[in-house]
């Protein structure tokens, strides 16, 4: 049994470098490598080479998809409008990293990458896969634009290499805690307790590490905090935990497949609360969850980073996505298709193609042509960007709608739900 | 606090059923042909797929689909063993350890290369559908998947103790040359019981799609606490399988009150290794 495991894990690499030596596996290569560069011909203007790093295989293969789309949305959308003019027009190009969801494989990726000639890399999705993968771009001197992953340590490092667009970890867990005490006090409620249920790495652990931290600030206090495996097969002993607890409000933070079954667990079991909301939740605001769960997710939150539901320009741009893709550019994947228009005004700006030109012009962005609801995308020293910030939506009669703060909304908040 | 501990107890055999039903798949076998089929968890996942479609396509009940799923397994199984375990029954171990690994990875990817691997979920009129005694929650999904399971080992059992063909394939399991020797034939007692393996993996998928998220890799969820449950068991034993799937649902459940997170496990397989150490043969191993 035990030798059996070994050899399935050990497997994995060899199974890589076997198939892009045999035809034979050709269709599960195709599947492994969509979009693997091919060699272009004739006297094209130089192609510049950027990387993204997301599980494209493994248990979280449907996410790590779904941000490739978005990325490769940004990489088109640059080249549609004429590439990068400062370099004579060149085109982005995109190379493939598969995390498979394993920070170990980042590594590799990340190598790999970097010897492909890549100009900069954007990922993980997960944060302990990009805490990994940010190191090693570090220690390369490849300037590393986060994607999606929340972990507040990942900016924390002075690292010189490593940007990140989205709000860190405290920005989520700060943002939240005000927007409920506000929507509390808007109605003339008093809140004080939250129960918070959230899966069991890196993810999902500093948050509600930062929720016990800024709670108090807004006089909320975290009375339990149930962990969960994102592999379980059933959840209902942790949502049972969640419900005896009877707090104010329910946090909750997953990613897609396990938070379909927290939010079915939750009404199976009956579990109330003045309102569920999740925190950075891969599932409550995403479009697939109201067309599979229906009146289950119905007056759902979710605080999350969201695209500006009232920037023209950001309405123009995921009706363009979906016209090319047939698909709604969740949040997440807005994220992931966020860091290529930077890189390129980066590149644009440093009229390098040299890292450390890039690197440098990175530091200077002051980026307003964005679709996220802030003012520029500025970044601190740190590598974050200052004005990030998440909205509260929530899930009224089958839509998503944005409900907090006011000047970003779409919809009256409904709270509290019971 | 008593509510939520009968809550945790409950889900724990439920779930356990499904769990069984894997097991009992892999330890028949495992009994006959002394392989530990790695590609397991995706045949039950081929097995959620062909519900899935059924009902997406056909409209046909996720219950009713057994009828289909059942046979077509079978056939996949028998196939399966016919063309790739045949050729390597009397190869070393770890070759055969590589090809049930190297079919599972090759499933998987056709899986995500066929379908995505887009998360689906089956809204079906039993979803979502529960029975409250007190404040404790039946979910009628959970409880029909815990039916099956105890139909199909009753089936399996009453086949394998009543039926000629089941006495020849213990016979097989036991003896293997005896068996050969008093004119067993040998060769279709594999790809049966094979067919028969698969056909439970098969079973066990049509039971959770009501209730479970629907993607390439669902298997591997299920298959690993089932390799646990075969060995609690007995490699080899039907009835040690169905029993040890309960044991296992409810020690996650203990598992998840006690401990946090991922840790949960460590209650399954702290039996895991406990049996190994002292009873290495299973609670009803021979």
């Amino acid at each position: 049994m035990k030798k059996g495991k070994r050899a399935l894990e050990g497997k994995g690499i060899s199974r890589r470098d076997f198939m892009k030596s045999t035809a034979a596996a050709g269709m599960a290569a195709a599947v492994g490598s969509i979009g693997f560069p091919a060699v272009l011909r004739g006297a094209e203007p130089k192609e510049i080479l950027i990387g993204h790093i997301h599980p494209l295989s493994g248990f979280l293969a449907f996410d790590g998809q779904e941000m490739k789309k978005a990325t490769e949305f940004g990489i088109q959308q640059v080249n549609a409008a004429g590439g990068i003019k400062s370099l004579g027009g060149a085109k982005l190009k995109l190379l493939d990293g598969d995390s498979e969801g394993k920070p170990e494989k980042a590594i590799s990726e990340v190598e790999r990458l970097e010897r492909a000639g890549v100009v900069a890399i954007t990922g993980c999705y997960q944060s302990a896969v990009t805490i990994v993968a940010t190191q090693i771009a570090e220690k390369l001197k490849v300037p590393f634009v986060v994607a999606v992953a929340s972990a507040e340590e990942i900016t924390k490092r002075g690292f010189k290499y490593t940007f990140r667009i989205q709000p860190a970890s405290s920005m989520f867990a700060d943002q939240v805690c005000r927007y409920m005490t506000e929507i509390a006090k808007a109605k003339g409620d008093k809140i004080k307790t939250i129960a918070y249920l959230h899966e069991s790495t890196q993810f999902g652990t500093a948050l509600a590490d930062y929720t016990v931290e800024y709670a108090p600030k807004y006089g909320l206090e975290l009375i339990l905090r149930v962990p969960y495996s994102t592999k379980a097969a059933d959840v209902s002993t942790e949502v049972g935990k969640i419900k005896a607890a009877g707090a104010d409000l329910i946090f909750d933070s997953g990613y897609f497949g396990d938070g379909v079954r927290v939010l079915r667990t939750m009404r199976d079991l009956r579990v109330n609360a003045k309102a569920i909301v999740g925190v950075a939740n891969g599932a409550f605001s995403h479009p697939k969850f109201i067309q599979e769960l229906g009146d289950l997710a119905d007056r759902v939150m979710d605080s999350n980073y969201q695209v500006n539901p009232r920037s023209d320009y950001a309405v123009k741009t995921l009706a363009e996505f979906k016209n090319k893709f047939a698909a709604d550019m969740s949040p997440s994947m807005a994220y992931s298709y966020q860091p290529i228009p930077v890189i390129a005004d980066a590149l644009e700006r440093a009229k390098s193609t040299k890292r450390e030109d890039l690197r440098e012009a990175l530091t200077k962005t002051n980026f307003t042509r964005h679709i996220l609801p802030q003012g520029p995308i500025v970044f601190g020293p740190d590598g974050q960007n200052k004005n990030a910030n998440t909205l509260l939506m929530q899930i009224l009669k089958g839509k998503i709608e944005e409900v907090w703060p006011e000047e970003y909304s779409t919809a009256k908040v409904v709270y509290p739900v019971l | 606090m008593l509510t939520f501990v009968i809550q945790s107890l409950v889900n724990g055999i439920l779930i356990g059923g499904v769990y069984s039903l894997i097991a009992i798949g892999l330890t028949l076998i495992f009994g006959v042909m002394n392989i530990i089929n790695f590609a397991h968890g995706a045949l039950m996942m081929l097995g959620v797929f062909f519900t899935y479609w059924l009902f997406t396509l056909g409209h046909v009940d996720p219950y009713l689909s057994i009828l289909f799923v059942v046979p077509s397994m079978f056939l996949v199984g028998a196939v399966f063993q016919w063309s790739l375990i045949r050729p390597i029954m009397n190869a070393p171990e770890h070759n055969q350890l590589f090809l049930t690994l190297g079919a599972m990875l090759f499933l998987q990817n056709l899986a995500v290369f066929l379908w995505s691997p887009d998360y689906r979920i089956m809204k079906t009129p039993y979803s979502g559908v529960n029975f409250y005694v007190g404040e404790i929650a039946l979910s009628l999904a959970h409880l029909m998947a815990f039916g099956m399971a105890i139909l199909f080992a009753a089936i399996l059992y009453l086949i394998l103790h009543k039926t000629d063909l089941g006495r020849a394939i213990r016979a097989a399991s036991e003896e293997r040359t005896g068996a050969m020797l008093m004119g067993v034939n040998i060769k279709r007692i594999y790809w049966v019981a094979f067919g028969m393996g698969t056909a439970c993996a098969g079973v066990a998928g049509t039971a959770i799609t009501p209730f479970f998220p629907i993607y390439p890799y669902v298997g591997d969820i299920f298959v690993l606490t089932a390799y646990v449950v075969v060995v609690l068991g007995g490699l080899g034993s039907v009835f040690g399988a169905f029993l040890g799937g309960i044991i296992i649902g409810v020690a996650d459940s203990v598992g998840a009150m006690l401990l946090p997170g991922s840790m949960k496990s460590i209650m399954s397989f702290v039996i895991f290794i406990l049996i190994l150490l002292f009873r290495p043969k299973g609670l009803f191993g021979k």
